[in-house]
């Protein structure tokens, strides 16, 4: 009782008997979403000003004579002469566990229809990355579950590693799988009782995407079971641009919330190209300069201070980030795709001739990098993947070689064939994260020849096999393997009982 | 959308011009008008707009519009003024605006600063918790 007399005690002291003070000025223009003020002489940049009927707004343009408010919005009520006032506030998102498994706008608002979030906390929008001292260096693996980056582009957490591909090359789709492996290990894990394990928890940023794609990948982590684990932020393309631009802002400071409190988080940009098109368009309305390809020339500093803020912190926790660009005809060199390059620890590189060939995930590990590298992988991926890129890269020299029909060698023969079974093994379906204890029974199966004599076109299907039996009959050797983290004399005896044991069972 | 430009350039050198002891004296506003008229400057009708909006910001800076509702003495609204004198650094002049709208209290406007004690404020608040 006394807690509700207290809390209406607040809301009278709230009323503020005493003279109000407040900086106002005064809508001359409104027009694609800007309003340009007089007044307002004590604006700070990025402050909330505040528009009749509650419309919110962001002052991004203070020039000597006016002042250009980004309106977050409907902006069709607002016209000139209304009046616009100062909040004193930056802007501010809810952030905490409360917004694990809903779906929230640039603001931080639900828009699923499950009710109001009850968040205790609220994060700025815009922050300055953490500094050099409070880092820590990347060294803990964040599984994607995709075979062919966890064994040769390997991400840690704290890393921002770039998915860069033409349109409808399976960037998103690399993306979401990471999100599901992210829920079923938090799930192995925490039902595990291991005091030590530490759950990554996934914020999924869609910025301008159609509300049909942010559906469809709502629905297939959910059908994963990964959704409890997730936050997703919705700009999509039908938004204004304004809550396209905060958007990833806003979703850094949910993941910030996350690395600040000792927990690990994982952010996905999908995708930063639409976002600086955004971008773009805002700043072209404020008439600011632009530059080269009409983007303004601050579009770097744009992408390099939401990027920072992803890191791994001494003693807390991290943030790791996936950001997604889109190429155009497969060029990297543009402006957009060599600025993000430019600061992201590494790059995964879909081609969309891999693709058409049906090498799906289509990563082309000669563009592929990965600059955390094996810092970031575990014992037993480095014994049996260690010389994998290597081998890939023997066999797309040969392969073009080879292509001239001339006669080929034995040796080379050999290394083209290998070549080819480790192509077909990497394939793997969507939506089927694999864990790292099954890759590494894979990869050892493949390195001590368990495939060898398969035709080329049913090694993908003998890796799924093999794993499947692993699944199901070998799951104390997998425990094992998962809790060593490395594969010993003993570890590797199993391994080649279990291939044994089922090689008989799989028919070409 | 934009008043970047020549037409705004001069249009802030006029105004600079009209100042005399960092107030506008209406002397120099005139011979301002007087050379307009006289040269005509290319987009004259621009530059005057603008013209006009800084000299009605400079005038709107050192004068106190005192909105009240009630009565009020008038020495109240020199008390005011001598105030926001003392706040700001300048001589502010008081302009009394009766507005009944307020029910009691009142709203003193400089420049771009609102300072308001009135019902109607109050009763604003109020209904943002409804």
């Amino acid at each position: 009782m006394s807690t509700v007399l207290e809390q209406i005690e607040q809301q009278i002291a709230r009323l503020q008997a005493g003279t109000v003070r407040k900086n106002v000025g005064t809508i001359r223009t409104v027009a694609d979403g800007v309003a340009l003020c007089d007044g307002l002489s004590e604006v700070m940049y990025n402050e909330m000003v505040e528009f009749p009927g509650g419309t919110i707004g962001i002052a991004l343009n203070l020039t000597e004579d006016d002042v250009g408010c980004v309106v977050l919005g409907d902006v069709s009520g607002l016209k000139e002469g209304d009046e616009a006032k100062t909040t004193g506030r930056l802007l501010s998102v809810p952030v905490g566990k409360s917004l694990l498994g809903r779906a929230v706008d640039a603001l931080g608002n639900p828009v699923d229809a499950k009710g109001p979030i009850e968040a205790k906390e609220f994060y700025p929008v815009e922050k300055i990355a953490p500094g050099i001292v409070v880092r820590k260096s990347v060294s803990q693996p964040l599984f994607t579950g995709i075979m062919a980056i966890d064994s040769m582009i390997p991400i840690g957490r704290g890393q921002r590693e770039l998915i860069i591909g033409d349109r409808g090359t399976g960037k998103t789709t690399i993306a979401i799988d990471t999100i599901i492996n992210q829920a079923r290990i938090n799930r192995v894990g925490l039902a595990s009782g291991d005091p030590k394990f530490r759950p990554v928890y996934s914020i999924y940023v869609a910025v301008g995407q159609k509300n049909s794609n942010i559906v469809r990948t709502m629905s297939a982590l959910e059908a994963a079971g990964a959704l409890e684990y997730t936050v997703i932020v919705a700009a999509p393309a039908a938004d204004n641009p304004a809550n396209q631009y905060l958007a990833p802002y806003s979703g850094a400071s949910m993941g910030e919330w996350f690395m600040e409190n000792g927990m690990d988080a994982l952010i996905v940009y999908d995708d930063l190209s639409k976002h600086a098109v955004a971008y773009r368009q805002i700043s072209l309305i404020l008439k600011r300069p632009s530059g080269r390809e009409a983007y303004p020339g601050d579009v770097f500093y744009l992408h390099s201070r939401l990027l920072e803020r992803a890191a791994r912190l001494d003693g807390k926790g991290s943030l790791t980030a996936l950001p997604i660009i889109e190429t155009l005809a497969g060029d990297v060199s543009a402006y957009i795709p060599t600025n993000v390059i430019s600061i992201t620890d590494g790059q995964i590189f879909l081609e969309t001739d891999l693709f058409n060939q049906g090498i799906r995930p289509a990563v082309s590990v000669g563009l592929s990098v990965s600059r955390v590298g094996s810092a970031a992988q575990v014992k037993a991926t480095k014994q049996v993947a260690g010389k994998l890129k290597g081998e890939l890269a023997q066999f797309r020299e040969l392969a073009a070689f080879a292509q001239f029909g001339s006669d080929l060698d034995a040796k080379t023969k050999n290394q083209l064939d290998r070549g080819a079974r480790i192509v077909e093994l990497f394939k793997q379906p969507a939506f089927n994260p694999i864990s790292i204890e099954l890759q590494a029974a894979t990869l050892w199966a493949m390195q001590n020849g368990f495939y060898d004599g398969i035709p080329m076109n049913k090694v993908a299907a003998a890796a799924a096999s093999l794993r499947e039996f692993f699944a199901n009959r070998k799951d104390a050797l997998l425990g094992k393997i998962r809790n060593k983290a490395a594969l010993d004399a003993e570890l590797e005896a199993e391994l080649k009982q279990g291939c044994n044991e089922w090689k008989p069972t799989f028919s070409a | 959308m934009s008043r970047h430009g020549k037409a705004t350039e001069l249009a802030r050198t006029l105004f600079k011009l009209s100042l005399e002891d960092g107030r506008i004296s209406s002397e120099r506003v005139g011979a301002v008008l007087a050379w307009v008229e006289r040269h005509m400057p290319p987009r004259a009708t621009a530059v005057l707009r603008e013209y006009k909006r800084l000299v009605e910001e400079e005038i709107a800076r050192n004068r106190a519009v005192i909105e009240f509702a009630g009565d009020i003495s008038p020495s109240a609204f020199e008390e005011i003024a001598e105030a926001m004198s003392r706040r700001y650094g300048r001589s502010i002049e008081p302009v009394p605006v009766p507005r009944p709208e307020l029910i009691a209290g009142v709203r003193v406007r400089v420049g771009c600063d609102i300072f308001e004690n009135s019902i109607f404020s109050q009763l604003g608040i109020l209904r943002a918790f409804s």
